[in-house]
């Protein structure tokens, strides 16, 4: 399977962004605005819930 | 490598390539494709007459293309065997028009056309990875010109040029007009360094070294030569090196602190006019240079994923086969019996390189000689009656030590207690609890989060902390006087793989304000990958926690290294405020829902359980 778009969400700042995920090859994840790893990859469909 | 080849002891395999490693420590079995050589070497005299007669031209590889070799051809002087070897890519023989000039000039015959390669299977007890690096291209670096000036070379290049046994026999001389270049300029950390975006931030560790070589080989070659050198600042840390590089300023090498920041040729001499801002006096300088030597630096090879998979490694953020530990266990690779030596794990010199080589095939010999191994206390076992073969603990083992259950046969999986380090992501994804970490069990830690909460539950934050790097970091904060509030509690485990779903779910259960999940970064793991189990099962409990009503803020999670002690104190700091802002009323839903949960779960693990004999048979 090759890798998605997903939205991840920091749960420290709220901050959401797009991005890749492959479950084959997963990546260690930092909010880029406030450089937490509380990073929560949504369920697709779950994106921009604000 | 001559007496390498020659040692009674020693098969030396080269032209091959390793396809398959299984097994363990002490057991590997490999399979290597010995690919074809189209040359008989056990015959071949390397007397020449093939590729004498061989029409075929292409670029010479080892003299980086400044010279041509034919298609039959010995890759370089000293390779063993020292036998010719056959460019199948390059050969017209097997093409339609069939040539077969060398098989009908060689007098041993030794020439076949339709030679295969050949699988070979070995046992071995350990293995050492000693696969070496490549050296970082240029041409992204376009201000230096090197693509569109012939006379802008790298230090590999300028090796070939200058050696007696290169394509020019030692005549050293430029590219555009073979003749002697009286002025050269060599710009270091050309790929090293960089934090621009264009190559690796890394410093390469040799090439200043090797530049202040080749200054003093010119000198004493050519000692008319103008060598100068633009650098950043020279790592001249070694043995000796310091004096090196005294000696080759004494000998009137300019070094020239300024990193360029454009080339341009003169189109009429093929000189290169280079422009740069002396840091030293703060001024622009223009120097003209007849030849300009790209110190490049030096990255992994392109493979190394190929050698990471197949011998269940991992590499560091610069791509460099991760060791066991930086200090303590340098040559030895996280998977046992498995070491590692030279530039696959970083960029070194010759005298490092041999002293790891050195390090490594002790470290492998002790191995052998002992003929056993001992164990790790904190091994994994199954317990096969609770097992329902689904086999995800094979999956899920970053280190291959468990063999996978066979559902038809009703066999459990087989944990290779030698190979296997403890990091217990078996046990935290195993959906029957079937499998026991030794001394990490769930029961223990268990207990542990009862303990912590017993006590005003709603005033702790339960960490959980794997041993190599947040604990250690932890301990960093501690001895670096470091403040951070009391509220956390640390339960450590020896992996952030280890922490169950159902860790977190009795920490809540029993009250807790928030959870902390804390490990290695991905590229520091200690298990391998088994960190990124720890993220994947973190997104599952994030998912259910929001089913059920619960802040997923509430279970936070942060990678902390060992020596990130600042993080830690501050991560601490910052969830002290968060876990003020939980309410009561959340405490008290996530209670109630997650002591639901722990029954929904237990019913779910018995139901997914084999049933027993007795219970079938009714
Ligand atoms: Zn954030």
């Amino acid at each position: 399977m090759a890798a998605k778009e997903f939205t991840f969400r920091c749960l420290k700042c709220g901050h959401e962004y797009q991005g890749m995920y492959d479950a084959k090859n997963v990546t260690e994840r930092s909010c880029p605005k406030c450089r937490s790893n509380s990073i929560r990859r949504l369920p697709a469909g779950k994106a921009a819930k604000k | 490598m001559m007496d390498v080849g020659r040692h009674p002891r020693v098969e030396l395999m080269t032209f091959s390539e390793v396809e398959t490693v299984s097994g363990f420590v002490g057991n590997f079995h490999v399979t290597v494709r010995k690919k074809a050589r189209y040359v008989d070497p056990t015959e071949c005299t390397s007397c020449e007459e093939c590729s004498k007669v061989c029409p075929v031209a292409v670029p010479d590889e080892y003299q980086q293309g400044f010279s041509s070799r034919k298609a039959i051809y010995i890759p370089f002087p000293q390779a063993v065997p020292s036998a010719f070897i056959l460019d199948m890519d390059n050969c017209l023989g097997n093409n339609p028009i069939a040539c077969g000039k060398c098989s009908d000039v060689c007098e041993k015959k030794c020439i076949d056309y339709d030679d295969q390669d050949e699988l070979v299977n070995i046992e071995v007890g350990v293995i050492i990875a000693a696969t070496g690096m490549d050296v970082y291209d240029p041409t992204e670096y376009d201000e230096y010109g090197y693509t569109r000036f012939d006379n802008v070379i790298t230090s590999m290049e300028f090796e070939r040029l200058i050696c007696a046994g290169g394509p020019t026999g030692g005549n050293f001389m430029r590219p555009s007009d073979q003749e002697r270049p009286k002025r050269i300029g060599f710009i270091q950390c050309v790929g090293s360094r960089s934090r621009d975006g264009r190559g690796n931030p890394y410093c390469s560790n040799i090439c200043c070294m090797n530049t202040v070589k080749d200054t003093l080989l010119l000198c004493d070659h050519y000692p008319d030569t103008e060598s100068s050198v633009f650098y950043m600042d020279i790592r001249a840390f070694g043995k000796g090196f310091e004096d090196m590089y005294m000696r080759s300023k004494e000998e009137g090498v300019k070094y020239i602190r300024g990193i360029p920041g454009e080339v341009v040729e003169d189109p009429k001499t093929g000189n290169l006019i280079l422009t740069v801002e002396n840091t030293t006096t703060g001024k622009l300088e223009q120097h003209e240079l007849e030849m300009l030597v790209l110190s490049q630096g030096v990255i992994p090879r392109k493979d190394n994923d190929t050698i990471k998979k197949l011998l269940t490694l991992s590499s560091t953020s610069d791509g460099f086969i991760m060791e066991s530990h930086p200090k303590l266990k340098p040559v030895d690779a996280p998977t046992k019996g498995i070491f590692i030596a030279g530039c696959v794990e970083s960029p070194k010199d010759v005298k490092e390189s041999v002293t790891q080589a050195s390090a490594a095939a002790a470290r492998a010999s002790i191995l052998l000689n002992a003929g056993k191994t001992k164990v790790e206390a904190i091994t994994s076992q199954v317990n096969a009656e609770l097992c329902n073969f689904c086999g995800i603990c094979a999956t899920v083992c970053p280190y291959n030590a468990i063999l996978a259950p066979d559902r038809k046969a009703k066999k459990p999986p087989t944990i290779i207690q030698a190979a296997c380090a403890g990091c217990g992501a078996c046990a935290a994804e195993c959906a029957t609890d079937a499998i026991t970490m030794r001394h990490f069990t769930d029961d223990q830690i268990l207990a542990q989060i009862d303990a912590i909460l017993s006590h005003k539950p709603h005033e702790h934050l339960i960490t959980f902390a794997c041993n190599w790097c947040s604990y250690a970091g932890g301990d960093n904060a501690g001895t670096s006087r470091l403040q951070y509030p009391t509220t956390s509690r640390l339960i450590r485990t020896m992996c952030s793989g280890r922490v169950d779903e159902k860790f977190v779910i009795r920490a809540f259960k029993m009250g807790a304000p928030m959870v902390l999940v804390s490990g290695c970064h991905f590229a520091d793991c200690h298990y391998i990958s088994a960190v990124h189990w720890t993220q994947k099962r973190m997104d599952r409990i994030w998912t259910k926690m929001e089913k059920l009503g619960i802040r997923p803020e509430r279970l936070q999670l942060e990678w902390i290294s060992a020596a990130e002690g600042q993080k830690f104190a501050k991560v601490m700091r910052d969830l002290e405020e968060t876990v003020k802002q939980v309410t009561m009323e959340e405490i008290e839903h996530s209670m109630k829902v997650m002591a639901e949960e722990e029954i929904r779960m237990a019913e779910k693990k018995a139901k997914a359980r084999p049933k027993p004999v007795a219970e079938v048979a009714v």
